[in-house]
Protein backbone atom coordinates (compact mmCIF):
# COMPACT_ATOMS: atom_id res chain seq x y z
CA UNK A 1 0.00 0.00 0.00
CA UNK A 2 1.36 3.42 -0.95
CA UNK A 3 1.84 5.99 1.79
CA UNK A 4 1.50 9.71 0.89
CA UNK A 5 5.01 11.12 0.45
CA UNK A 6 4.76 13.65 3.27
CA UNK A 7 4.02 10.99 5.85
CA UNK A 8 6.22 10.03 8.75
CA UNK A 9 5.57 6.62 10.22
CA UNK A 10 6.16 6.14 13.92
CA UNK A 11 6.40 2.55 15.16
CA UNK A 12 6.08 2.48 18.92
CA UNK A 13 6.03 -0.17 21.59
CA UNK A 14 2.49 -0.41 22.97
CA UNK A 15 3.93 -0.62 26.48
CA UNK A 16 5.15 2.95 26.15
CA UNK A 17 1.51 4.06 26.53
CA UNK A 18 1.97 7.27 24.58
CA UNK A 19 -1.43 8.63 25.56
CA UNK A 20 -2.26 7.29 29.02
CA UNK A 21 -5.00 9.86 29.54
CA UNK A 22 -6.35 9.73 25.99
CA UNK A 23 -6.02 12.57 23.49
CA UNK A 24 -4.48 10.61 20.60
CA UNK A 25 -7.06 11.96 18.15
CA UNK A 26 -6.34 15.56 19.12
CA UNK A 27 -2.61 14.90 18.94
CA UNK A 28 -2.89 13.50 15.42
CA UNK A 29 -4.96 16.51 14.35
CA UNK A 30 -2.01 18.68 15.34
CA UNK A 31 0.36 16.30 13.50
CA UNK A 32 -1.55 15.38 10.30
CA UNK A 33 1.54 13.93 8.61
CA UNK A 34 2.03 11.33 11.30
CA UNK A 35 1.10 7.63 11.08
CA UNK A 36 1.27 6.02 14.51
CA UNK A 37 1.75 2.26 14.41
CA UNK A 38 1.50 0.48 17.74
CA UNK A 39 3.46 -2.79 17.95
CA UNK A 40 3.48 -5.35 20.80
CA UNK A 41 7.16 -4.66 21.52
CA UNK A 42 9.74 -2.56 19.68
CA UNK A 43 11.63 -5.85 19.23
CA UNK A 44 8.89 -6.81 16.76
CA UNK A 45 10.28 -4.29 14.29
CA UNK A 46 12.18 -5.77 11.37
CA UNK A 47 14.56 -4.04 8.97
CA UNK A 48 12.30 -4.87 6.05
CA UNK A 49 9.31 -3.12 7.69
CA UNK A 50 11.35 0.06 7.78
CA UNK A 51 12.66 -0.15 4.22
CA UNK A 52 9.17 -1.03 2.97
CA UNK A 53 7.80 2.00 4.78
CA UNK A 54 10.17 4.27 2.88
CA UNK A 55 9.73 2.36 -0.39
CA UNK A 56 5.95 2.86 -0.03
CA UNK A 57 6.43 6.61 -0.04
CA UNK A 58 6.95 7.76 3.55
CA UNK A 59 9.70 10.34 3.98
CA UNK A 60 10.89 8.98 7.30
CA UNK A 61 10.35 6.27 9.90
CA UNK A 62 10.80 6.58 13.62
CA UNK A 63 11.00 3.69 16.09
CA UNK A 64 10.12 4.49 19.69
CA UNK A 65 11.31 1.92 22.22
CA UNK A 66 11.33 1.53 25.97
CA UNK A 67 14.54 1.93 27.93
CA UNK A 68 16.58 -1.28 27.75
CA UNK A 69 16.06 -2.06 31.45
CA UNK A 70 12.33 -1.31 31.15
CA UNK A 71 11.66 -3.73 28.26
CA UNK A 72 8.93 -6.13 29.38
CA UNK A 73 10.28 -8.75 27.01
CA UNK A 74 13.85 -8.28 28.33
CA UNK A 75 15.64 -8.18 24.96
CA UNK A 76 13.10 -6.39 22.76
CA UNK A 77 14.47 -2.88 23.06
CA UNK A 78 18.02 -4.14 22.48
CA UNK A 79 16.97 -6.11 19.41
CA UNK A 80 15.02 -3.24 17.87
CA UNK A 81 18.14 -1.05 18.13
CA UNK A 82 20.12 -3.66 16.15
CA UNK A 83 17.41 -3.96 13.53
CA UNK A 84 17.13 -0.23 13.06
CA UNK A 85 20.92 -0.10 12.68
CA UNK A 86 20.69 -2.83 10.04
CA UNK A 87 18.00 -0.90 8.12
CA UNK A 88 20.15 2.25 8.30
CA UNK A 89 23.13 0.26 7.03
CA UNK A 90 21.02 -0.71 4.01
CA UNK A 91 20.01 2.89 3.35
CA UNK A 92 23.66 3.86 3.40
CA UNK A 93 24.50 1.12 0.91
CA UNK A 94 21.75 2.34 -1.40
CA UNK A 95 22.91 5.95 -1.11
CA UNK A 96 19.99 7.28 0.94
CA UNK A 97 20.61 9.23 4.14
CA UNK A 98 20.33 6.77 7.05
CA UNK A 99 18.89 9.59 9.18
CA UNK A 100 15.57 8.92 7.49
CA UNK A 101 15.18 6.08 9.97
CA UNK A 102 15.54 7.08 13.59
CA UNK A 103 15.53 5.10 16.82
CA UNK A 104 14.72 6.70 20.16
CA UNK A 105 14.34 5.20 23.62
CA UNK A 106 11.98 7.26 25.71
CA UNK A 107 11.01 6.41 29.23
CA UNK A 108 8.93 7.67 30.87
CA UNK A 109 6.90 9.25 28.08
CA UNK A 110 5.41 12.71 28.20
CA UNK A 111 3.52 14.64 25.57
CA UNK A 112 6.21 17.34 25.68
CA UNK A 113 9.04 14.85 25.18
CA UNK A 114 7.18 13.21 22.29
CA UNK A 115 6.53 16.54 20.60
CA UNK A 116 10.13 17.64 21.05
CA UNK A 117 11.58 14.56 19.44
CA UNK A 118 9.03 14.68 16.61
CA UNK A 119 9.91 18.30 15.90
CA UNK A 120 13.59 17.41 15.81
CA UNK A 121 12.93 14.51 13.44
CA UNK A 122 10.76 16.63 11.13
CA UNK A 123 13.47 19.29 10.95
CA UNK A 124 16.04 16.65 10.07
CA UNK A 125 13.80 15.25 7.32
CA UNK A 126 13.11 18.72 5.95
CA UNK A 127 16.84 19.33 5.67
CA UNK A 128 17.14 16.10 3.65
CA UNK A 129 14.39 17.06 1.18
CA UNK A 130 12.15 14.69 -0.73
CA UNK A 131 13.13 11.04 -0.98
CA UNK A 132 14.36 10.37 -4.49
CA UNK A 133 16.39 13.56 -4.87
CA UNK A 134 20.19 13.16 -4.61
CA UNK A 135 21.23 12.95 -0.97
CA UNK A 136 24.42 13.46 0.95
CA UNK A 137 25.27 10.24 2.75
CA UNK B 1 21.55 -26.93 5.38
CA UNK B 2 22.94 -24.78 2.59
CA UNK B 3 24.50 -21.55 3.87
CA UNK B 4 24.55 -18.50 1.62
CA UNK B 5 24.89 -14.74 1.82
CA UNK B 6 23.32 -11.89 -0.05
CA UNK B 7 25.33 -10.31 -2.85
CA UNK B 8 26.14 -6.62 -2.76
CA UNK B 9 23.27 -4.55 -4.13
CA UNK B 10 25.54 -2.95 -6.77
CA UNK B 11 26.33 -6.37 -8.24
CA UNK B 12 22.63 -7.27 -8.28
CA UNK B 13 21.75 -3.93 -9.90
CA UNK B 14 24.33 -4.47 -12.63
CA UNK B 15 22.64 -7.76 -13.54
CA UNK B 16 19.02 -6.56 -13.45
CA UNK B 17 19.23 -2.94 -14.63
CA UNK B 18 18.31 -3.93 -18.18
CA UNK B 19 14.88 -5.23 -17.14
CA UNK B 20 11.80 -3.14 -16.38
CA UNK B 21 9.86 -5.69 -14.29
CA UNK B 22 11.51 -7.89 -11.70
CA UNK B 23 10.09 -10.74 -9.64
CA UNK B 24 12.13 -11.22 -6.46
CA UNK B 25 11.71 -14.84 -5.32
CA UNK B 26 12.88 -16.11 -1.93
CA UNK B 27 13.23 -19.63 -0.59
CA UNK B 28 11.91 -20.39 2.89
CA UNK B 29 14.16 -23.39 3.59
CA UNK B 30 17.94 -23.44 4.17
CA UNK B 31 18.59 -19.86 3.09
CA UNK B 32 15.84 -18.62 5.40
CA UNK B 33 17.57 -20.31 8.35
CA UNK B 34 20.82 -18.54 7.54
CA UNK B 35 18.97 -15.21 7.14
CA UNK B 36 20.03 -14.82 3.51
CA UNK B 37 17.04 -15.60 1.31
CA UNK B 38 13.85 -16.27 3.31
CA UNK B 39 10.63 -14.28 3.31
CA UNK B 40 12.15 -11.49 5.43
CA UNK B 41 15.20 -11.07 3.24
CA UNK B 42 13.05 -11.22 0.10
CA UNK B 43 10.96 -8.31 1.37
CA UNK B 44 14.09 -6.47 2.44
CA UNK B 45 15.79 -6.83 -0.94
CA UNK B 46 12.64 -5.92 -2.88
CA UNK B 47 12.21 -2.76 -0.77
CA UNK B 48 15.92 -1.93 -1.06
CA UNK B 49 15.77 -2.25 -4.85
CA UNK B 50 12.67 -0.05 -5.02
CA UNK B 51 14.46 2.61 -2.97
CA UNK B 52 17.62 2.22 -5.03
CA UNK B 53 15.77 2.83 -8.30
CA UNK B 54 13.73 5.64 -6.73
CA UNK B 55 16.95 7.35 -5.65
CA UNK B 56 18.26 7.10 -9.21
CA UNK B 57 14.99 8.45 -10.63
CA UNK B 58 14.31 5.23 -12.51
CA UNK B 59 11.06 3.31 -12.68
CA UNK B 60 10.85 -0.44 -12.20
CA UNK B 61 8.04 -2.84 -11.39
CA UNK B 62 9.31 -4.94 -8.51
CA UNK B 63 7.18 -7.73 -7.05
CA UNK B 64 8.06 -10.38 -4.51
CA UNK B 65 7.18 -13.97 -3.71
CA UNK B 66 8.62 -16.65 -1.48
CA UNK B 67 8.55 -20.39 -2.12
CA UNK B 68 8.79 -23.03 0.58
CA UNK B 69 11.51 -24.71 -1.48
CA UNK B 70 13.03 -23.40 -4.65
CA UNK B 71 14.64 -26.72 -5.57
CA UNK B 72 11.44 -28.81 -5.88
CA UNK B 73 9.10 -28.50 -8.86
CA UNK B 74 5.91 -28.88 -6.81
CA UNK B 75 6.81 -25.74 -4.88
CA UNK B 76 8.22 -23.86 -7.89
CA UNK B 77 4.75 -24.01 -9.46
CA UNK B 78 3.68 -21.59 -6.74
CA UNK B 79 4.89 -18.57 -8.75
CA UNK B 80 3.58 -19.79 -12.14
CA UNK B 81 0.96 -17.02 -12.34
CA UNK B 82 3.36 -14.21 -11.45
CA UNK B 83 6.21 -15.23 -13.74
CA UNK B 84 4.65 -14.20 -17.10
CA UNK B 85 4.05 -10.68 -15.75
CA UNK B 86 7.76 -10.08 -15.21
CA UNK B 87 10.81 -9.91 -17.46
CA UNK B 88 13.24 -11.48 -15.03
CA UNK B 89 13.33 -13.53 -11.83
CA UNK B 90 15.79 -12.48 -9.15
CA UNK B 91 16.30 -15.59 -7.05
CA UNK B 92 17.23 -15.66 -3.39
CA UNK B 93 17.63 -19.42 -3.56
CA UNK B 94 20.91 -21.30 -3.38
CA UNK B 95 22.65 -22.27 -6.60
CA UNK B 96 20.41 -25.34 -6.85
CA UNK B 97 17.28 -23.20 -6.51
CA UNK B 98 18.41 -20.77 -9.20
CA UNK B 99 19.06 -23.63 -11.63
CA UNK B 100 15.79 -25.36 -10.78
CA UNK B 101 13.88 -22.15 -11.61
CA UNK B 102 15.78 -21.91 -14.90
CA UNK B 103 14.84 -25.48 -15.76
CA UNK B 104 11.14 -24.87 -15.06
CA UNK B 105 10.78 -21.34 -16.48
CA UNK B 106 12.75 -21.92 -19.67
CA UNK B 107 11.94 -18.56 -21.31
CA UNK B 108 12.92 -16.39 -18.32
CA UNK B 109 16.32 -15.08 -17.31
CA UNK B 110 17.05 -16.08 -13.69
CA UNK B 111 19.54 -13.93 -11.78
CA UNK B 112 21.09 -15.08 -8.47
CA UNK B 113 20.92 -12.63 -5.57
CA UNK B 114 22.95 -14.88 -3.24
CA UNK B 115 26.43 -16.32 -3.10
CA UNK B 116 26.02 -19.97 -2.07
CA UNK B 117 28.77 -20.81 0.40
CA UNK B 118 28.66 -24.22 2.08
CA UNK B 119 26.79 -27.01 3.87
CA UNK B 120 26.72 -26.09 7.51
CA UNK B 121 24.88 -25.67 10.76
CA UNK B 122 23.58 -22.80 12.85
CA UNK B 123 26.03 -22.68 15.75
CA UNK B 124 24.22 -19.83 17.45
CA UNK B 125 21.93 -17.01 16.36
CA UNK B 126 23.86 -15.17 13.66
CA UNK B 127 26.72 -17.70 13.37
CA UNK B 128 26.82 -20.45 10.77
CA UNK B 129 29.72 -22.87 10.40
CA UNK B 130 30.79 -25.18 7.61
CA UNK B 131 30.78 -28.80 8.72
CA UNK B 132 30.20 -30.96 5.64
CA UNK B 133 31.94 -30.96 2.28
CA UNK B 134 29.60 -33.54 0.74
CA UNK B 135 32.47 -35.90 -0.02
CA UNK B 136 30.10 -38.78 -0.67
CA UNK B 137 31.75 -41.24 1.76
CA UNK B 138 30.62 -40.26 5.22
CA UNK B 139 32.98 -41.55 7.94
CA UNK B 140 31.49 -39.60 10.84
CA UNK B 141 30.90 -42.86 12.73
CA UNK B 142 34.65 -43.25 13.17
CA UNK B 143 35.19 -39.70 14.39
CA UNK B 144 32.56 -39.15 17.04
CA UNK B 145 30.36 -37.28 14.56
CA UNK B 146 32.95 -34.55 13.95
CA UNK B 147 34.11 -34.50 10.32
CA UNK B 148 37.89 -34.33 9.82
CA UNK B 149 37.39 -33.49 6.15
CA UNK B 150 35.33 -30.39 6.87
CA UNK B 151 36.52 -29.41 10.36
CA UNK B 152 40.28 -30.03 10.08
CA UNK B 153 41.87 -27.30 7.94
CA UNK B 154 44.33 -29.87 6.57
CA UNK B 155 41.69 -32.56 6.09
CA UNK B 156 43.77 -35.12 8.00
CA UNK B 157 42.07 -38.48 8.42
CA UNK B 158 44.38 -40.21 10.90
CA UNK B 159 45.22 -37.88 13.74
CA UNK B 160 46.14 -34.26 14.42
CA UNK B 161 48.98 -32.47 12.66
CA UNK B 162 50.56 -31.34 15.95
CA UNK B 163 50.35 -27.65 15.11
CA UNK B 164 47.31 -26.70 17.13
CA UNK B 165 47.59 -24.72 20.37
CA UNK B 166 45.02 -24.70 23.14
CA UNK B 167 42.52 -26.45 20.91
CA UNK B 168 42.82 -23.81 18.17
CA UNK B 169 43.99 -24.44 14.62
CA UNK B 170 47.41 -23.12 13.54
CA UNK B 171 45.92 -22.07 10.20
CA UNK B 172 43.67 -19.57 12.00
CA UNK B 173 43.21 -19.33 15.77
CA UNK B 174 39.56 -18.46 15.14
CA UNK B 175 39.05 -22.06 13.95
CA UNK B 176 38.74 -24.77 16.60
CA UNK B 177 41.12 -27.67 15.88
CA UNK B 178 39.01 -30.39 14.25
CA UNK B 179 41.09 -33.13 15.81
CA UNK B 180 40.84 -31.62 19.26
CA UNK B 181 37.05 -31.75 18.83
CA UNK B 182 37.19 -35.35 17.58
CA UNK B 183 39.30 -36.60 20.49
CA UNK B 184 37.25 -34.79 23.13
CA UNK B 185 34.04 -36.10 21.64
CA UNK B 186 35.28 -39.72 21.44
CA UNK B 187 36.52 -39.42 25.01
CA UNK B 188 33.12 -38.17 26.15
CA UNK B 189 31.28 -41.09 24.57
CA UNK B 190 33.90 -43.65 25.68
CA UNK B 191 34.95 -44.61 22.16
CA UNK B 192 38.59 -43.51 21.98
CA UNK B 193 39.40 -46.99 20.68
CA UNK B 194 37.91 -45.92 17.34
CA UNK B 195 41.11 -43.99 16.72
CA UNK B 196 43.00 -47.29 16.43
CA UNK B 197 41.14 -48.07 13.22
CA UNK B 198 42.79 -47.05 9.97
CA UNK B 199 40.53 -44.86 7.83
CA UNK B 200 41.71 -44.64 4.23
CA UNK B 201 41.97 -41.24 2.53
CA UNK B 202 38.83 -39.92 0.91
CA UNK B 203 38.34 -41.07 -2.66
CA UNK B 204 37.42 -37.76 -4.23
CA UNK B 205 36.10 -39.41 -7.39
CA UNK B 206 32.72 -39.62 -5.63
CA UNK B 207 32.85 -35.87 -5.05
CA UNK B 208 33.28 -32.99 -7.48
CA UNK B 209 36.22 -34.56 -9.30
CA UNK B 210 33.82 -37.21 -10.59
CA UNK B 211 31.65 -34.59 -12.36
CA UNK B 212 28.13 -33.52 -11.35
CA UNK B 213 26.67 -36.09 -8.95
CA UNK B 214 23.17 -37.46 -8.83
CA UNK B 215 21.20 -39.81 -6.64
CA UNK B 216 18.59 -42.10 -8.17
CA UNK B 217 16.07 -44.02 -6.08
CA UNK B 218 13.75 -46.22 -8.13
CA UNK B 219 11.39 -46.60 -5.15
CA UNK B 220 10.91 -42.83 -5.01
CA UNK B 221 10.31 -42.30 -8.72
CA UNK B 222 6.76 -41.74 -10.04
Amino acid sequence: MDIPSNKIVVFHCCNLRLFPEGGQKEFLKAWPDLNLVSIPCSGKIEAHFLLKTLASGARGALVLACAEQACQYLEGSMRSRKRVDYARYWLEKIGIAPERIEFVRIWPVSKQALEALLKEFVLKLESLGALGAPEKV
Amino acid sequence: MIVAELKEIDEIRKMIDRYSSILVVGCDSCVAECAAGGARETQLLAAALKLSYLKDGQKRVISEACLDRQCVDDFIDGIAEQVPEHEVILSLGCGAGVQALARVYTDKPIIPALNTLFIGETQMRGVWIENCLGCGQCKLGYFGAVCPVARCSKKLMNGPCGGSKGGRCEVDPEIPCGWDLIIRRLEAIGELDRLGEYVPPVNWSTSHSGGPRRVIREDQKP
